[in-house]
């Protein structure tokens, strides 16, 4: 009987120090566990192997009746010439070679800038000494910084070359949209459309062809009605100077919206080792397939991508089609991508049923996040706790210094550009459970608890350099986000004599 | 490995295995479990087991340190919360003498 007992204790004891063992045996699994689903490669949304599983987020309880853009004053057209940032700084520079001697000092007339830049200049005149500052500084500055320490970013540009060498071969319309929009190329041959395919329903004809775009690269897609007052006023590609831009061409009507994200591991090594470009180039090309088959499908349709150019002004659409709402940055915060999303559009006279905007909670967490703001190496985002009164073309939102933020892009290393505020977005995160854990719980919570939360967590466990490290040494030291992936490294792969910049 | 079908059973199975140890334990010690309290030392575990999880999750997207973080803010929760539920396991209610009729 004794010896019964004893065997019985023993297996209890076994049992329970097995017990133990399995516990941190489970332990140890937890952690292996999530650093796999930390790694997993279908946590790289847009990237991973099926896009149609990409737009992930249930956005029918955060759908409102629309407009999301109400008008709080007149509303202005943007321009190619003024508000478009590129444009209007080589018109400054073009100007200012003719007139070497002119400075800050003397009066913008003296330029012989045409009247809506002058006038453009004289409303915003902290653009005109930052556009100035661009050309006149920053750009030779960086021609020495790139003597100095190009090596180290080299790898970068030769990763964004490839993807900006084929954008570049994506046709663009050389004709007035009238003729462009209705005619299909093909080797070198054009011919008008064939009759319009007859969908049995705008909602088949809408369902058909977004899972068209998902498929031909789009990560997200939505529809919704073009906005004549988010036109350029100008300069519409294949239009001669005296083409009539006052009105929309009819043919326009619908506008797909679709998205690509950039990278997610070379965005986060912003700004010196991430580029636009590979976005660019996979949304562009998303577009122009889809182009080619909405008007093989009968149906006149433009493209207006970042490869191939725009006629009208992308975010708005964006957020009208239910993508995303606007946050600080000034572009579209979508739920699957946060700010990672380059974005184009396809206008079309296809019938289709538009999408509602959503709101899931993007504007109250901006007015306390704060972090692109602080990020921000050129200090061009607004730091104000609201958009209140801030505004712009007649609607309002949060203010952007476009000119000291390409003044860093001109600043910066690698592939030009910056995308601090990209990478820096608390949105900007992967699709692993942790990440969708916060999308679903944070838009459902209307006390804001959550969101503090999360951005208590997001200010104090995660590293942000100061903004001032990302600028030239001295002050700066070049500093990206975060380190760049693996094959990023230059001095991994070139035998090449590499300058680390340091701060001095 | 780590995030296959198979291996979640078999996390399962290993699940199955401490929460025997456990209920082991607790009759050894005299502990009363009923099921409020071993839903309560379930909790306990599965917060204990997030953390870990999270950890491993912000590592693997080469945020290791802020993972590292997260995990103190759960081992601190369930420091707190596992002493409160030990004194609730080890608590025994005092039994009263019934009332004499007379």
């Amino acid at each position: 009987m004794g010896k019964e007992k004893n065997s019985s204790v023993s297996r209890r004891n076994f049992l329970k120090i097995a017990g133990l063992a399995g516990a941190g045996a489970q332990a140890g699994a937890f952690v292996a566990a999530g650093v796999a689903a930390g790694k997993d490669s279908e946590s790289y949304t847009g990237w991973e192997s099926f896009n149609p599983g990409t737009q992930f987020f249930n956005r029918k309880p955060f759908e409102f009746d629309g407009p999301a853009h109400a008008p709080v004053g007149e509303v202005r057209r943007p321009s190619h010439i003024t508000d478009y940032v590129f444009g209007r700084v080589r018109t400054f520079q073009m100007a200012y070679q003719v007139n070497p001697e002119w400075t800050l000092e003397d009066p913008i007339e003296d330029l012989g800038l045409i009247p809506e830049l002058v006038e453009f200049y004289k409303r915003f005149p902290e653009r005109l000494e930052w556009d100035f500052r661009t050309f006149n500084e920053t750009v030779p500055a960086n021609r020495e910084d790139q003597e100095k320490y190009g090596n180290f970013f080299k790898l970068a540009e030769i990763y964004s070359s490839g993807f900006t060498s084929h954008g570049m071969h994506l046709p663009s319309p050389e004709s007035p949209p009238e003729e462009s929009d209705f005619t299909v190329s093909m080797r070198g041959r054009s011919h008008q459309l064939d009759d319009p395919a007859p969908f049995k329903s705008p909602e088949l004809a809408t369902e058909f062809f977004k899972e068209l775009a998902h498929r031909y690269g789009a990560t997200l897609v939505g529809v919704t009605r073009t906005n004549p007052a988010w036109l350029y006023s100008e300069g519409w590609r294949g239009c001669p100077d005296d083409y009539d831009f006052s009105s929309m061409p009819e043919h326009w009507e619908f506008a797909i919206v679709i998205g690509v994200p950039m990278e997610w591991d070379v965005i986060l090594s912003s700004p010196q080792f991430s580029t636009s470009y590979d976005a660019y180039d996979r949304v562009s090309t998303a577009a122009v397939r889809l182009e080619g088959a909405l008007k093989f499908a009968g149906y006149a349709a433009r493209a207006h991508t970042p490869m191939t150019g725009y006629d009208l002004i992308v975010p708005p659409h964006a957020v009208e089609a239910g993508l995303g709402e606007v946050g600080r940055t000034g572009f579209c915060i979508t739920p699957e991508l946060g700010g990672n999303c380059r974005m184009a559009v396809v206008t079309t006279n296809l019938p289709m049923v538009p999408d509602r905007p959503i709101h899931f909670g993007v504007a109250e967490f901006c007015a306390k996040c704060k972090l692109c703001a602080e990020s921000c190496p050129s200090g061009a985002m607004s730091m104000a706790d609201s958009p209140d009164g801030m505004v712009i073309r007649g609607y309002e939102h949060w203010f952007i210094n476009n000119g000291a933020c390409y003044n860093y892009w001109r600043e910066s290393m690698g592939p030009m550009g910056c995308r601090m505020c990209v990478a820096t977005c608390p949105y900007s995160r992967k699709d692993n459970w942790i990440h969708d854990v916060a999308r679903e719980v944070d838009p459902r919570d209307p006390t804001g608890v959550v969101s503090s939360s999360l951005l208590w967590m997001q200010k104090n466990l995660f590293p942000y350099p100061e903004a001032e490290e990302y600028r030239r040494p001295p002050t700066g030291r070049f500093a990206s986000f975060r380190e760049p992936p693996f094959y990023l490294e230059a001095e991994r792969y070139l035998d090449l004599e590499i300058v680390k910049p340091r701060r001095e | 490995m780590f995030n296959g079908s198979l291996f979640w059973f078999a996390m399962g199975v290993l699940f199955v295995f401490v929460a025997w140890a456990f209920k082991t334990f607790a009759d050894d010690r005299g502990w009363r479990l009923n099921w409020w309290k071993g839903l309560l030392a379930l909790l306990w575990y599965a917060i204990l087991s997030l953390s870990l999880y999270a950890w491993g999750t912000l590592a693997g997207e080469g945020e290791a340190g802020a993972g590292f973080k997260l995990f103190l803010i759960g081992l601190f929760v369930c420091i707190v919360f596992g002493a409160g539920l030990v004194r609730l396991l080890i608590h025994r209610p005092k039994t009263q003498a019934e009332p004499s009729p007379q």
